[in-house]
């Protein structure tokens, strides 16, 4: 089964070490949701997925991979 | 833990023992007249209306910003899938009744089986909520 992997916390670190509560606000969800995307638990909507990626002003795929188990 | 699980765990405790007590006292003293269940039930829901709103009114008041928020794609997510986790449970209850309403029980049986299903169902939802937020999603 594949799976969406991510590289928010990296680009967090990056982006001045901000934290997933200044995450939640800019994308408009909560802290708990951040912290399960990061960790691979959530898929987030198309439009959550481009508001992140937006955030950190790079490509959709920069932030997110798809990897399909292999 | 979120505002949102938090209130889905005080719906489970307070349903379960709430109505926990009205269910027992049901089975405990069934031979009464009906105007105790009538009364019973008034209480439990008095008692369940009470129990939740002090409860997420302290919950609120210890994290005022999460129980700000508003919903968010996850959270909207996880009480669909609640909703539908507990319809099948009010469904297959609600199934069970008509069956066992053929023979014929008295109204006050076939009220509190009602209730019981009902009950239960929002337990299902709100426990299943509780599931999918330890699990992430």
């Amino acid at each position: 089964m594949g799976a969406i992997r991510n590289e928010i916390r990296r680009l967090r670190f990056e982006h001045g070490e901000m934290t997933q509560q200044e995450l939640a606000e800019k994308i408009h969800v909560t802290r708990q949701t951040v912290n399960a995307i990061e960790q691979g638990k959530y898929s987030p909507s198309l439009e959550t997925a481009f508001r992140i990626s937006a955030v950190f002003g790079q490509p959709l795929e920069s932030v997110f991979h798809y990897s399909d188990g292999e | 833990m979120s505002f949102r699980e938090k209130t889905a765990w005080i719906s489970v405790l307070s349903m379960s023992g709430i109505y926990g007590i009205y269910f027992w006292s049901v089975v405990h003293y069934g031979s009464r007249a009906r105007g105790f269940h009538l009364g019973g039930l008034l209480g439990t829901i008095v008692a369940l209306v009470v129990v939740q709103v002090v409860l997420t009114v302290a919950v609120a008041i210890f994290s005022p910003k999460d129980a700000k928020a508003p919903c968010d794609e996850r959270d909207k997510l996880i009480a669909l899938r609640s909703m539908r986790f507990a319809y099948s449970g009010l469904a297959t209850g609600i199934a069970l009744a008509c069956f066992f309403s053929g023979f014929d029980p008295p109204i006050v049986f076939n009220m509190n089986a009602l209730l019981f299903i009902l009950v239960t169902a929002e337990i299902m939802r709100s426990a299943y909520q509780i599931v999918q937020y330890r699990r992430g999603a």
